[in-house]
């Protein structure tokens, strides 16, 4: 693989491209020309399509893609190249078993395969959840070590408020909040029962690649993550680059994250699905990461459960896991929130999907789009997970049925989602249990998931 | 009959995304002695209005919003020196100055609504991401907005809105615009607490919310 002082060179002496011209002018013709090349047709009725071929030729295509266009740099306004052999060694080289947490929570994490009966990584927790207070936080964060028994690793909230004032990015308020994130994390989950797991979304509340690594200072361990993320579309900006650098003197683990949109540059499903690719490969040559973490964002609906988006996700994910080693993991954003039928089928559909089409494991949860202040709960990674255990080893063919019956619970109320209840409405945030209304609705619904095939 | 025909051919031209017909069309109906802003009203703003429509139904994307935009932009090109010799404006929904708060670099929900709302018929002045709150505001008594519309897509980005908001009642002139919030983490709770005008959760309501306030400002 290229050194990573090769690819800052890139940045600096790539073709030099106006920002107002590489998504026009550059990254979407190339995606229409390889779509059509290898004719790649959505089929957002059969959401989880069992088509090896087809996702054998959206990797190629990505491939492509990702080798005539590049990364854009928009500091410096100029084009990472790489070339076929790169791209190839890259792949090669990938990992392929990195261990995250310590301890007796010390765990590789492997790629899957599709319809692979081998149990998912579950990287569950908030999503990234914005909650108001440090109070929640904390609550929050010991809630998912203890009610989390699948949890392998641990994703977690966004710290908004600071000794009672907004936190800002790019101000000291993001600095001081990353780091009493970190040191809050830490210390919940150590109350929790389970200090070793990894934290890997790394500092949700951290911005900035300064906040992140102050934070880091304060309890992220080298077994845990500094999560660094493309900006849509093929883009990395000097931030996230210099949070590699640091990750790597540190001897930290990089989750490389990406969150295409449906509906924007890449167009719809069959776009969505070959740069969902792409950035696998570009993850693992620019951001050099021990695995990749993608979120793709319905532009409309502010969730991944939309059958057009579901179908992109899954041959995406079987392209992915039917031609690298590299491990993926799908993070599920459902549109409604907690407390609500809605939000537990959504839940259902997008696991299933990414689990039997071959990702290494899931991230949940993005729960009410993740947009509305203290609405998750440890009740919805929960399910989430318990889901992935309990599909795992389910055909795509059959999954794809399941997903069929699921998307008339909730597929016509995308675009005026319920979005529930907030965390302590329905939670004893001191004893860190859900009320008596969410169990029963959980019951409920476990028991309609289980009558559709998804014994949990 | 030929005029109804050369309206047609703009609008077709719109919906075909296809500039060399669009700028024929615009050059056959100055040829043909028509009012250039019936052009615009009878022909390219009616092939917008469809491509608007097919995106609503996500029958094409932000790409084709974007060349239905140039594809508009080639036609004006001819027409539009013609309304200026005749002395009269282009009818506009209103003018925005649209961006994303400073410290924020997510652009795409941002872009799609800049190109909806040329579809319809709004002057768009998109700043793009990281906008400085001088940005915004600068540039919006230039054009002499009627909106500041403001992006936000992460909660620690969006006392931004409430920065540009600020300023604008210290320097005395919050009362010009109309201020306009959105992105995700953005809500109505949100928008009243820091005084701004309108909060819209999608694309489409804000489009709907804009002409609304536009029309009650007047």
């Amino acid at each position: 693989m290229i050194s990573f002082y090769e690819l800052v060179d890139r940045t600096m002496v790539g073709k030099y491209c106006p920002p107002s011209e590489f998504e026009m002018g550059v990254l979407v013709p190339k995606i229409e020309e390889v779509v059509s090349k290898y004719k790649i047709k959505a089929d957002p009725k059969n959401p989880v399509p069992s088509d090896d071929d087809l996702a054998d030729r959206v990797f190629q295509a990505a491939f492509e893609l990702l080798r005539d266009v590049g990364l854009y740099c928009p500091d410096s306004e100029r084009i990472v190249q790489f070339s076929e052999d790169e791209l190839r060694d890259a792949v090669a080289e990938a990992p392929s078993a990195p261990v995250f947490g310590q301890g007796k929570d010390a765990k590789p994490l492997v790629a899957r395969k599709t319809d692979s009966d081998s149990p998912p990584w579950c990287f569950i927790g908030a999503g990234g959840n914005a909650v108001s207070s440090e109070e929640l936080y904390a609550s929050l964060m010991e809630a998912y070590a203890s009610f989390l028994p699948l949890a392998d690793s641990i994703t977690g909230p966004t710290l908004a408020s600071i000794n009672g004032r907004r936190v800002r990015t790019g101000t000291p308020l993001e600095v001081k909040a990353a780091i009493r994130a970190t040191v809050l994390a830490r210390e919940a989950l150590r109350r929790g029962g389970r200090p070793g797991l990894s934290i890997m979304n790394s500092i949700a509340t951290a911005g900035s690649d300064t906040a992140k690594i102050a934070g880091s200072q304060f309890g992220l361990k080298p077994s845990d993550v500094f999560c660094t993320c493309f900006s849509a579309e093929l883009k990395l900006e000097y931030q996230r680059y210099n949070e590699v650098a640091f990750a790597q003197a540190v001897g930290a683990h990089v989750v490389a994250g990406c969150g295409p949109v449906y509906g924007g540059y890449c167009g719809g499903g069959e776009g969505m699905a070959v740069i969902n690719v792409a950035y696998h490969l570009a993850s693992i040559i620019a951001l050099r990461g021990s695995c990749q973490l993608t979120f793709p964002i319905h532009f409309k609906y502010g969730c991944n459960t939309e059958p057009g988006l579901l179908w992109a996700y899954s041959v995406s994910t079987q392209a992915i896991s039917r031609n690298s080693h590299f491990p993926v993991l799908n993070l599920t954003y459902v549109a409604a929130g907690p407390v609500t039928e809605m939000c537990l089928y959504e839940i259902a559909a997008g696991v299933t999907a990414s689990v039997v089409s071959g990702a290494s494991g899931i991230e949940f949860g993005g729960v009410a789009k993740c947009t509305h202040m203290d609405h998750c709960t440890p009740m919805e990674p929960r399910l989430a997970s318990e889901v992935a255990h309990a599909v795992a080893g389910m055909t795509r063919k059959e999954a794809n049925e399941i997903v069929k019956k699921l998307l008339p619970h909730y597929e016509g109320h995308l675009d005026s989602p319920p979005i529930g209840k907030k965390y302590e409405e329905c939670w004893d945030i001191h004893r860190k249990t859900p009320n008596e209304e969410y169990v029963t609705l959980y019951k409920k619904i476990k028991k309609d998931l289980a009558d559709l095939g998804i014994q949990t | 009959m030929i005029e109804e025909k050369l309206f047609e051919d703009l609008k077709n031209a719109i919906v075909e995304l296809d500039d060399d017909k669009a700028v024929k069309g615009a050059k056959d109906s100055i040829a043909q002695g028509i009012d250039p802003l019936e052009s615009i009203e009878k022909g390219l703003s009616p092939g917008m209005q469809i491509i608007g429509d097919k995106f609503d139904r996500m029958e094409v994307y932000l790409p084709e919003l974007i060349r239905a935009g140039n594809t508009f932009n080639a036609a004006m090109k001819i027409l539009e020196p013609e309304i200026v010799k005749a002395g009269k404006d282009k009818k506009s929904s209103g003018t925005v100055v649209l961006g994303t708060v400073s410290g924020d670099i997510h652009k795409i929900g941002k872009d799609i609504l800049a190109m909806l709302m040329k579809v319809r018929g709004f002057d768009v002045h998109n700043l793009g991401e990281d906008v400085s709150m001088s940005a915004f505001i600068n540039k919006a008594v230039e054009v002499k907005a009627d909106i500041i519309g403001m992006s936000s897509l992460l909660t620690t980005t969006m006392p931004g809105q409430k920065e540009v908001i600020d300023l604008l009642t210290e320097k005395g002139v919050r009362d010009q615009f109309i201020i306009m919030v959105g992105g995700g983490p953005v809500s109505q709770e949100w928008a009243q607490e820091i005084g701004a005008d309108g909060y819209a959760e999608t694309a489409e309501q804000a489009i709907v919310l804009a002409e609304e306030l536009i029309a009650g400002k007047k």
